[in-house]
């Protein structure tokens, strides 16, 4: 995408400026808060200060996608968020993370309807599933955790491939969902 | 009028606002550390799902009789198992239970008919994450107490 993504081979230079890069990257996830149902409650909770998600870099919850490295999408996905969900974060810059919390972005919950997504990963690419209904304020932060283990891992100058792929199941457009 | 002007030239509103700031700076900080310090849970709290086996023995005390599998309101477990000449109950094969639809309603652990150990229990462990979704269909061997958990407790 950039001018130096994904162009260079192994060097002291790219080797260390990815892992630079990374450290910078995963301290500082600015996460804009797609809070849907009562899983917002905990991630709010999460943002107070007692479980304080700012001691990971994090606090700074975005009202605007422009801002944000991270969506954290709380909640039920209805089909009818769905698109407006795949816009928000069309609209966030790269590098940009995923992480869906809670047993209904995660696969549906125990909505199998119509009405509801079968999970948030048939419309954006998860990095990260965090399971609980509702999680607890730690198995969000856990989650954040795994995120920061994960983007320490990834390369951006390397054309080495990254060494966890992103999500586990291919995005499909909106459009081309039956 | 005139009093307005000292007031301004003192800064008195300013130092109003900062003695209550200073006021709450002494008391210890309300932040729980999360990694580090682990919370103790609520009893009955209800965790992602576990067997058990005996304890002083380790047998199985699962008896495959797929109440739990009928009780779950999302069908998330299935399991099964097979009979062994000489053996009582049933040798359990497969336990696979879908944790990404689950909502630990319990319902599973409540309807389990094993005495005096529980075969299915609600564990305290909470701290899931997968970075897959195939990950989150867990297998009989993860399903055992006691099997770890990745936890980031120092």
């Amino acid at each position: 995408m950039g001018l130096i993504d994904h162009r260079f081979g192994d060097n002291i230079i790219t080797t260390n400026l990815d892992s630079v890069l990374a450290w910078a990257r995963k301290n500082s996830l600015w996460p804009m808060g797609f809070g849907l149902a009562c899983c917002a409650i905990e991630m709010i909770a999460a943002g107070g200060s007692r479980f304080d998600i700012a001691r990971f870099g994090s606090e700074v919850f975005r009202a605007s996608p422009r801002q944000a490295d991270l969506m954290i999408v709380a909640g039920t996905v209805t089909k009818k968020m769905a698109p407006v969900l795949r816009r928000l974060y069309d609209q966030m810059p790269e590098p940009k993370w995923v992480i869906s919390m809670g047993s209904c972005s995660n696969a549906g919950g125990p909505f199998p309807t119509y009405s509801v997504l079968q999970g948030v990963d048939k419309v954006v690419p998860v990095d990260v599933y965090v399971s609980g209904c509702p999680p607890r304020p730690e198995a969000l932060l856990y989650g954040i955790m795994r995120l920061q283990d994960k983007i320490q891992k990834e390369n951006t100058t390397l054309r080495r491939e990254r060494a966890i792929h992103l999500g586990g199941t291919e995005p499909i457009l909106i459009e081309d969902r039956g | 009028m005139f009093k307005d002007f000292l007031r301004s030239i003192f800064l008195v509103d300013l130092a109003k606002g900062l003695w209550l700031t200073l006021k709450y700076t002494p008391q210890p900080a309300f932040t729980f550390q999360y990694p580090s310090e682990r919370r103790q849970v609520a009893p009955r709290f209800r965790g992602v799902l576990r067997l058990q086996v005996e304890p002083a023995t380790g047998a199985q005390t699962c008896i495959v009789c797929d109440q739990c599998a009928k009780a779950c309101p999302d069908e998330l477990i299935s399991l099964g198992g097979h009979r062994e000449a000489g053996l009582k109950i049933k040798v359990l094969d497969y336990f696979d239970f879908n944790l990404s639809r689950c909502s630990f309603c319990g319902l599973c652990s409540e309807v389990c008919p094993t005495k005096p150990v529980k075969a299915l229990i609600m564990s305290e462990e909470y701290e899931l994450g997968t970075y897959s979704r195939e990950a989150q269909i867990m297998r009989v061997d993860e399903m055992y107490d006691g099997v770890p958990i990745e936890h980031y407790t120092h």
